[in-house]
């Protein structure tokens, strides 16, 4: 009888939590939050537009604001008469050519960057006016709005009206 | 042999010390759960995002006004105008989400309470310590909706006092 309950108090004497599950979570959890964080792959473009108080800043104004004006097919254009971008085709396959020519606008970012330096070099800041037609689709605009981060300009002047014809 | 036999049943009891392991599994897991709502802006899944070549990755979603910009229903796939019709009304064209995470919709004629929103929450977030300068219109334009209607939503945010916009994008492919 004795020696059956000393067994007895020598097993209570050992008490062990079986951890095991909670590390199985906790692996899950780590693995769940290590590919959710890299599965956001939401990105952004910056620009701000021109304020009130900007005109008391000390910076001189530039000399020619640069104008690009998107027409309602897509098609882009640049201070008035040199055309850079064709009208928009929302059909293209991506990955093409055509795709790419379409989108990136090479000759757009050419004279920003152009007018970005000549701006700089007057030491002032380049602006640039958006004129976009009402009925232009958002993703043509967002072309536009990455070839400006492309030359280095963030500071963009927007306006609807005169692209409509209005 | 009895000594033998008791070396034998030491051996067995080798047990490895797991208590490291997890210290380092919950400070990884904490690190991930932080960024993970760091990064994190409210995105209504009925805006089909457009995509950008150059486009640069949002490290802090602080300070950022989400508006939603929807295209119209003929434009939408059926899951999107399944989920739009869910949680705005018909003719719908600007979501928010308030301050209880509830969604709130703006039609074309509510441009001026969408812009007491933003003001509002520009308010909020100055009065949590945010400067100013931080505090930014994201706009989640789907990729199909027109120009002007964007661009109403930029007015509204400029009305608000709001001047610098992000442009919610995917990258391109």
């Amino acid at each position: 009888m004795a020696r059956h309950k000393k067994i007895q108090t020598e097993e209570q004497e050992d008490p062990e939590m079986n951890i095991s599950s909670m590390i199985d979570c906790c692996f899950l959890l780590l693995i769940y939050f290590l590919v959710a964080t890299s599965l956001v792959s939401e990105k952004k473009l910056d620009i701000s537009i021109p304020s009130s108080q900007q005109s008391a800043s000390s910076k001189k104004p530039p000399v020619d604001p640069g104008r690009i004006v998107i027409s309602g097919d897509g098609s882009v254009t640049w201070n008035g008469d040199i055309s850079v971008g064709e009208a928009y085709n929302p059909d293209l396959e991506p990955g093409t050519d055509e795709y790419r020519s379409q989108r990136e606008l090479d000759q757009l970012v050419e004279q920003l960057t152009t007018h970005r330096e000549l701006a700089e070099s007057a030491q002032a800041e380049p602006i640039v006016m958006l004129v976009g037609a009402g009925s232009t689709p958002h993703q043509r605009i967002v072309d536009v709005m990455a070839a400006l981060a492309k030359a280095g300009i963030h500071s963009v002047g927007i306006s609807t009206a005169e692209a409509d014809g209005n | 042999m009895g000594k033998k036999n008791a070396r034998a049943n030491d051996e067995v009891k080798g047990d490895v010390n797991m208590s490291p392991m997890i210290d380092c599994c919950f400070l990884l897991l904490i690190f991930f759960v932080v960024n993970a709502t760091a990064i994190t802006v409210s995105k209504d899944p009925s805006v089909k995002m457009p995509s950008a070549v150059s486009c640069s990755e949002l490290k802090d979603a602080n300070g950022c006004i989400v508006v939603n910009v929807f295209a119209d229903a003929e434009k939408m796939d059926v899951k999107a105008l399944e989920k739009y019709n869910k949680n705005f009304p018909a003719g719908t064209l600007y979501g928010v989400s308030d301050v209880n995470g509830n969604n709130v919709g703006y039609n074309a004629g509510q441009l001026q309470d969408l812009t007491d929103f933003i003001k509002k929450q520009k308010e909020l977030m100055k009065s949590r310590n945010i400067e100013e300068g931080m505090i930014r219109l994201y706009l989640r334009g789907d990729m199909a909706a027109p120009w002007e209607r964007s661009a109403a939503a930029i007015r509204s945010a400029a009305a608000a006092g709001v001047n610098n916009i992000v442009f919610g994008t995917l990258p391109s492919k």
